[in-house]
């Protein structure tokens, strides 16, 4: 067998460079443990991300995938083929995220992917590159001022986000409309079927900013780290996955992301979320 | 294969209380759908002005778009015009006027088989339209058409999981629910098909036992 012995040259040549780098310049840098041979020989990285989730994965004007997700995609793709090109992005949904890329559709998910336990039984996650709270949209004028307030409400959800177990779990008492889309969701609260849409922060934030007939109520509750998602049994695959999402953060990645990505004005709740540890909260 | 039987017998209740607002959902729509069918059938036949026109494009449009289209027209459309129905009322209207316009065509069908001569019998007993209609016209194309309104009942059935979109919490809404939380897709999808299975069955034994009924005059 070649190939452990070919690995341990890689890896004292990494060492050898780390060393070197150390030598020159006092910053430390990660260096990328070697590409899996498995994703090496399909010659493309094939990555699951979200096409309705600005600003982390949507699709622009031209179709063309967009949003600080795609972006990860892209550079681990660059990362492991020499150049970003060489990624094939492909749009996966809430609900068929893991199907997708347990039949080996995609190699790994950047897709707003929380972790959670009953998530683990199925995939295997990385280390978290980013922490993501829950908040409520609700109309402007609505007496909803912090999460305890829409006890007697109806609250609306997706089926199977984070939100509608976290309501399940912490107010069962609660009525519930749960949709499958955004734009029910987002539909049928201006209808008036419910009195707050419940969903991830950075989704409603954007929502709020666009729409001045709604608002964040802005206590953020069931903050969860999201996690890029890979098959069980692929350890060497987690471990470059985690070394990149290191090496993004040491390279201050995020932050020119999260420029070309978000307005402005709404800029700064995303480079927390990416740079700065998780908050407490319920 | 992990199959697990103890994560149903868990979520038991919660697909109860899923097929209890399926059934009921889907027996008030069959009811009035059958209503809307004898309605739109006579007005057809009998050529009332207007009327008549109207079911004939009630007919031509439910059969000629998509159910899916028709349930969010009803649910996100109709708000828009200051009609907002709850699900419940929304699912029903839809299911209603989507199976109502098949059994306009079902009963008239049925009404085809009552012929001239019936028609001037019942005319020269002095029989009003209305009393031909409710005495003679309706019995006779109600066991004609009994089995092409069974099977519209069925589909009307059935359709009701399209509801699990507009979020009404009916039996195919909790399956999906329930696996978008917890993954266990083979489980809820193998236990809603059998209890539709079972539903279905016990429809088409009722109906035939309806129709057998209702040949009982006419066997020898």
């Amino acid at each position: 067998m070649l190939k452990p012995n070919a690995r341990t040259i890689v890896l004292t040549l990494a060492l050898l460079g780390t060393m070197t780098i150390a030598t020159k310049d006092t910053a430390a840098q990660t260096q990328l443990p070697p590409v899996p041979a498995a994703i090496k020989s399909q010659g493309v990285l094939r990555a699951g991300v979200r096409c309705d989730q600005p600003p982390y994965g949507f699709q622009d004007q031209n179709g063309q995938f967009a949003g600080i997700e795609a972006e990860m995609a892209r550079q681990i793709g660059a990362w492991v083929f020499g150049s970003p090109d060489k990624t094939d992005l492909t749009c996966v949904t809430a609900e068929n995220r893991i199907p997708q890329l347990n039949a080996k559709k995609v190699d790994l998910l950047i897709a707003t992917l929380g972790v959670t336990p009953e998530r683990a039984r199925v995939i295997d996650f990385s280390q978290p590159y980013r922490w993501g709270g829950s908040d409520l949209l609700v109309p402007q004028n609505s007496p909803i001022e912090k999460l305890d307030d829409v006890a007697g409400r109806t609250v609306i959800m997706l089926k199977g986000t984070t939100q509608a177990k976290w309501f399940e779990e912490n107010m069962p008492k609660l009525d519930t409309l749960k949709l499958n889309t955004s734009s029910d969701a987002l539909q049928s609260l201006k209808q008036g079927r419910g009195d707050a849409y419940t969903h991830d922060a950075a989704t409603l934030i954007v929502i709020a900013s666009k729409d001045p007939d709604l608002r964040i109520v802005g206590e953020q509750f069931a903050i969860s780290d999201a996690a890029v998602g890979v098959r069980k049994n692929e350890p060497e695959w987690v471990a470059y996955i985690n070394a990149a999402l290191v090496k993004m953060k040491e390279d201050g990645l995020y932050r020119g992301w999260v420029e070309k990505w978000v307005p402005a004005d709404i800029r700064q709740f995303y480079i927390d979320v990416f740079t700065k540890p998780r908050p407490a909260a319920r | 294969m992990d199959f697990d039987f103890d994560y149903l017998v868990r979520q038991w209740p919660a697909l109860m209380r899923g097929l209890a607002i399926t059934v009921q959902v889907s027996a008030l729509s069959i009811i009035l759908s059958i209503a809307i069918g004898l309605l739109g059938a006579a007005c057809r036949l009998m050529r009332v002005p207007v009327l008549s026109q109207l079911f004939l494009g009630y007919v031509e449009f439910i059969r000629n778009t998509p159910l899916l289209a028709q349930l969010f027209l009803v649910f996100y459309g109709l708000p828009t015009i200051g009609l907002k129905l709850s699900l419940f009322w929304s699912g029903v209207v839809t299911l209603t006027a989507w199976a109502g316009a098949y059994q306009v065509e079902n009963i008239r069908g049925g009404l085809a088989a009552v012929t001239k001569g019936l028609h001037e019998a019942g005319l020269s007993l002095g029989l009003r339209p209305w009393l031909f209609f409710r005495l003679v016209a309706a019995p006779i194309a109600i066991r004609v058409s009994l089995p092409s309104m069974l099977n519209t009942s069925i589909s009307l059935l059935k359709n009701s999981a399209y509801l699990q979109t507009i979020g009404l919490a009916e039996l195919t809404f909790v399956a999906i629910d329930r696996i978008a939380m917890d993954f266990r897709t083979i489980e809820m999808f193998a236990a809603i098909c059998v209890i539709y299975l079972v539903l279905v069955l016990a429809l088409s034994i009722g109906a035939n036992a309806l129709e057998a009924r209702l040949q009982r005059p006419f066997r020898s």
